[in-house]
């Protein structure tokens, strides 16, 4: 083996020396990337946790705990129905203390309870789930089992409007981070320490969870400070199928509308391809779901529809979801114990 | 051990040897033994023997311990009359809560079918409530509690009406 000549000496010695400092930069900048990850998430938790709270129940088989975090400096706390739905007698942990809580709503069809503390409380603000995106970084504060509040760091893993053939009244966020038992309720935080969604339940061995977006959430609570209760709306459209052809990027046609309903009075038609619900964009019989789930009974929802080669805008006037009448919607404040019962003025108009 | 020598001693065990008891003798030992003590206890007279058997009796009776006895006694009663206190003390009534719900109970006269003609009158008004607001988490100690995340969304929407 020839020795190698002082120019090729040179050359490896230059490339020896170029690889060590470019991968000594890679580590460096990995390691910077994961401290700055730790500090955001430590930072997040840090602002939020003041108005994360432990949540101390009693329904028909025993003491439940679970999680739920103030939205304003009144005491109003938001939690997952499993938690705060159909238990009563609540007790509220924070900031060293405890303190009795009372039910506000409770609302099973987007999985929220909201329920009230008489203090001055400490609260997160209200962010946009709509601007997240896949893959978005999201944090938890929850309380799982005995333990003390805790951060769970993921990243959003999908928008989910059904799981495992179920579809959900809205579309719910699947999260990938760990979440325990005893954080349902927990805030799911934006990295601007802002609250985009509640978590709901967790998911195939608690390494991911669902959440509901909080505009459901803050939908719920508008209801409840309009009206004193959960209005979900009904407009009478029996069955959205799926066009032959997309018109106007939707394939949402309406196949059957009810007898005698406000969708019917107000003009919308068998055939007709529905554009827009609301604020919301539809271009699936799917996106249905989401979007009738922001009607409010009393309220006049503008529906766009194509029919034929034309565009048009209906005016028509939601009324109470049948279903809610019924008490498949909504746990009645009156049957759980511990709950005032409110006064409730009924003026929505009555629902065929 | 002087008078005899060992072939003498040799000579003894060995007769002994060949020594019975004569017959019934194990069988009536005890029954002979109790004789001989009856026999031997009737020689000495009768206020001997009940004058040996209250001294035995005195004997027997721990005299120092007899004297703790009363402060035992005493300390059993007060800690029977405190358990019994703790035990058979009122339970506290439970607080009826004034925001519970009324809750329609059965009437009075159960034996009568009750039907919506019934007057108003005849029906009572339970003011109990389901749970009284004293019954707080704490009661519940004995089970654990339940951390909540369920597996699924309770959300659910079966068709697509709307």
């Amino acid at each position: 083996m020839s020795p190698l000549s002082s120019s090729k000496r040179r050359a490896v010695v230059v490339f020896a020396l170029a690889f060590c400092s470019g991968a000594s930069l890679l580590f460096g900048q990995d390691q910077s990337a994961t401290a700055t990850i730790s500090h955001q998430v430590r930072e997040v938790f840090e602002r939020a946790a003041k108005a994360v709270v432990k949540i101390h129940g009693v329904d028909k088989h025993s003491e439940i705990c679970g999680t739920g975090f103030f939205v304003d400096p009144t005491g109003t706390l938001y939690t997952a129905y499993t938690v705060g739905g159909e238990a009563g007698n609540f007790t509220v942990e924070f900031g060293g203390k405890k303190c009795p809580a009372r039910q506000l709503v409770a609302d099973i069809r987007s999985g929220t309870a909201i329920l009230k503390v008489d203090e001055t409380t400490p609260a997160l603000p209200i962010g946009k789930s709509d601007e997240l995106e896949m893959a978005a970084p999201v944090i938890s504060v929850g309380y799982p089992l005995d333990l003390p509040k805790t951060p769970n760091f993921g990243w959003i893993a999908g928008f989910d409007r059904k799981c495992l053939g179920r579809y959900f009244s809205t579309i719910h966020l699947r999260v990938n981070a760990p979440t325990q038992r005893g954080e349902a309720g927990a805030p799911l935080l934006n990295m601007k320490g802002e609250v985009v969604g509640i978590v709901v339940s967790g998911l195939e061995n608690n390494a991911a969870c669902y959440a509901v977006p909080i505009e459901a959430a803050e939908k719920i609570r508008s209801d409840f400070v309009r009206f004193g209760e959960a209005r979900h709306g009904w407009i009478g459209v029996n069955n959205v199928s799926p066009a032959s052809q997309q018109v106007e990027g939707s394939r949402a046609m309406v196949t059957q509308v009810a007898e005698d309903a406000p969708a019917g009075r107000a003009g919308l038609k068998e055939g007709d391809v529905l554009l827009e619900v609301g604020k919301k964009k539809i271009s699936d019989p799917e996106d249905v779901f989401d979007a009738s789930f922001y009607i409010t009974a009393g309220d006049t929802v503008p529906i766009t529809v194509m029919r034929g080669d034309q565009k048009i805008t209906l005016q028509v006037q939601a009324t109470m979801h049948p279903a809610a009448k019924t008490g498949m919607l909504l746990a009645s404040p009156g049957t759980i114990p511990g709950v005032i019962p409110m006064s409730l003025d009924d003026d929505a108009t009555p629902s065929p | 051990m002087d008078e005899f020598n060992d072939n003498e001693i040799a000579r003894l065990l060995r007769l002994k040897r060949y020594e019975q008891p004569p017959p019934a003798y194990f069988e009536n030992f005890l029954h002979e033994f109790h004789r001989r003590q009856r026999d031997e206890l009737l020689r000495q007279p009768l206020w001997r023997i009940c004058l040996e058997r209250a001294h035995n009796f005195m004997l027997q009776l721990d005299i120092r311990s007899l004297a703790s006895y009363p402060t035992a006694v005493a300390a059993m009663l007060v800690c029977a009359a405190i358990f019994s206190l703790k035990v058979y003390q009122q339970p506290e009534t439970a607080r009826v809560a004034s925001q519970s719900p009324l809750t329609l109970s059965v009437p009075v006269n159960s034996d009568q079918e009750w039907n919506l003609a019934s007057p108003v009158s005849t029906q009572i008004f339970r003011t109990q409530p389901l749970r009284s607001f004293r019954e707080s988490a704490q009661t519940h100690r004995a089970a654990p509690p339940r951390y909540v995340l369920d597996s699924v969304p309770v959300s659910y929407e079966p068709t697509f009406k709307f």
